[in-house]
């Protein structure tokens, strides 16, 4: 489809109401916090609907609103730095609850998933987002590297760390036990 | 095969299912020679599919109303300087358009964006907007009943309303209603000529009795109107007319009136007098009061 984007295309409103859950889970990964990510994804529907200029219709609109998303939240990050010095996801407080699940899994034991989310919630921020658009969302690192404006070698590192992380912590099959690191 | 080492971008895109199929055979030939690889990739691709099980659970639960909401165009008032006049104009040009009546409601909203209060002309012309425009029911009381129209008017204003007879002007009564106006009950009547191209004549009492006032003219929004004030009576008298048309109306208005009052003072409808005399008041280049 080639439409100028100089034109005033209104946003494919069915197409931002099928990727709401998506872009909820996005926000959860990004905030840590279930609140404070519905209001994420409430700016980020704002500045969509400000900058749909800037997409282009018969692209993945899905992409396009993970981009503003992440970007908003940046932009959000950088201005809560001036007021807190730091916040941390670590803390017990509201963040707790974004890491639970509601699942009843089909294949793992459900305490085995919780306990996982829990450890991709103490991943930094930055590790997270690349793990979750690479591996949940399906994303190829080229597109990730454009939606985060960031070189592709540094999706690539992020998402090592990640795994790297999620394996010392998580990588036993449970029950094996110890006995398999040393195989390794 | 190819001497190339398994670096950590291979094992990420293997793992994702993005490497590129020529380099495919290297790492899995790497993998079957070193079991540390072979268990970190084994790692990678279960933790891939908890982490997709886990994820996704989130995916069910119910979205918030106010972000399904927030999906919809916002409504935005790009233009700050929109004033509320021009909003009553939109409004009350919408009215037209639609020729529908909105009823009372419509009516009070209208008022309410235009902002209280509102000078009489503002008010007559929005009036007759949302009245005449009306196909059905542009009264309550219809012609057939003039004089209960104009006994039950008269009660309820609490003087002596008189409907004029504007048969030589080629508009008909259609009938009349009571309206309420923002400080003082008004009357109002509803005349067309056979095209269905419709006046409204409003009377109401002055808030403040005040001096007497000769013909003026506004045209607000469209809306042709002529008023003046006379024995503490507000008279207004709108339509989508030209100016010289709707003076020339006034006219007759203004005498049959004058001719009533004559004729028989402080009582109820009397029959209607032939419109020949002509009100002798002067200036009838009025200022124009349009909205600044």
């Amino acid at each position: 489809m080639n439409v100028s984007p100089a034109t005033d295309v209104p946003l494919p409103q069915p197409d931002l109401l099928a990727a709401l859950p998506r872009l909820r889970r996005y926000a959860r990964v990004l905030t840590g916090d279930i609140h404070r990510a519905d209001d994420l994804v409430q700016e980020t529907l704002a500045r969509a609907w400000e900058k749909r200029r800037l997409w282009t219709a018969g692209t993945d609109l899905r992409a396009w609103l993970f981009t503003v998303m992440h970007n908003v939240f940046v932009n959000e990050r950088v201005a809560a730095r001036h007021e807190a010095r730091n916040v941390s996801l670590d803390d017990d407080g509201e963040g707790g609850e974004a890491w639970q699940i509601p699942v009843r899994p089909s294949q793992y034991a459900r305490v085995e998933l919780i306990e996982l989310i829990h450890h991709v919630g103490q991943l930094p921020v930055e590790q997270r987002e690349v793990l979750l658009l690479a591996v949940v969302e399906e994303l190829r690192y080229e597109e990730i590297a454009v939606m985060l404006a960031i070189p592709i070698g540094t999706v690539m590192s992020r998402l090592s760390r990640a795994r790297e992380k999620l394996r010392v912590v998580f990588g036993q099959v449970p029950g094996a036990g110890a006995s398999l690191r040393v195989v390794r | 095969m190819n001497a190339l080492p398994i670096t950590d971008a291979d094992v990420n895109a293997f793992v994702d299912g993005t490497l590129a199929p020529a380099r495919m055979p290297a790492v899995e030939a790497a993998a079957a020679a070193d079991p540390v690889l072979a268990a970190r990739i084994a790692t990678a691709q279960r933790h891939n599919a908890q982490l997709r099980d886990a994820f996704d659970s989130w995916l069910t639960e119910p979205v918030p109303k106010r972000l399904i909401a927030a999906t919809a165009a916002p409504v935005v008032p790009r233009a700050r300087r929109i004033t509320p006049w021009m909003q009553m104009a939109a409004a009350s040009a919408a009215v037209l358009v639609l020729g529908v009546g909105i009823g009372w409601f419509g009516r009070e909203l209208t008022l309410q964006r235009a902002g209280t209060p509102t000078t009489f002309t503002r008010e007559a012309a929005l009036t007759h907007a949302l009245y005449a425009t009306d196909i059905n029911r542009p009264v309550e009381i219809w012609a057939a009943e003039e004089a209960r129209l104009v006994r039950w008017l008269s009660r309820r204003m609490g003087f002596p309303v008189r409907a004029p007879d504007l048969n030589s002007a080629g508009y008909a009564l259609v009938g009349g209603r009571l309206v309420a106006g923002n400080e003082m009950p008004t009357a109002l009547f509803v005349y067309e000529t056979p095209e269905k191209q419709r006046l409204t004549l409003q009377v109401r009492k002055q808030p403040v009795p005040g001096g007497e006032v000769a013909f003026r003219y506004a045209l607000e929004n469209g809306v042709g109107v002529y008023y003046w004030i006379e024995d503490n009576l507000t008279y207004a008298l709108s339509g989508n007319l030209d100016r010289a048309q709707l003076l020339t109306i006034g006219r007759v208005v203004y005498g049959q009136l004058a001719a009533m009052e004559a004729v028989a003072p402080n009582v109820a409808p009397a029959p209607s007098v032939a419109p020949s005399v002509a009100p002798s008041v002067a200036p009838i280049a009025a200022p124009n009061l349009a909205p600044k």
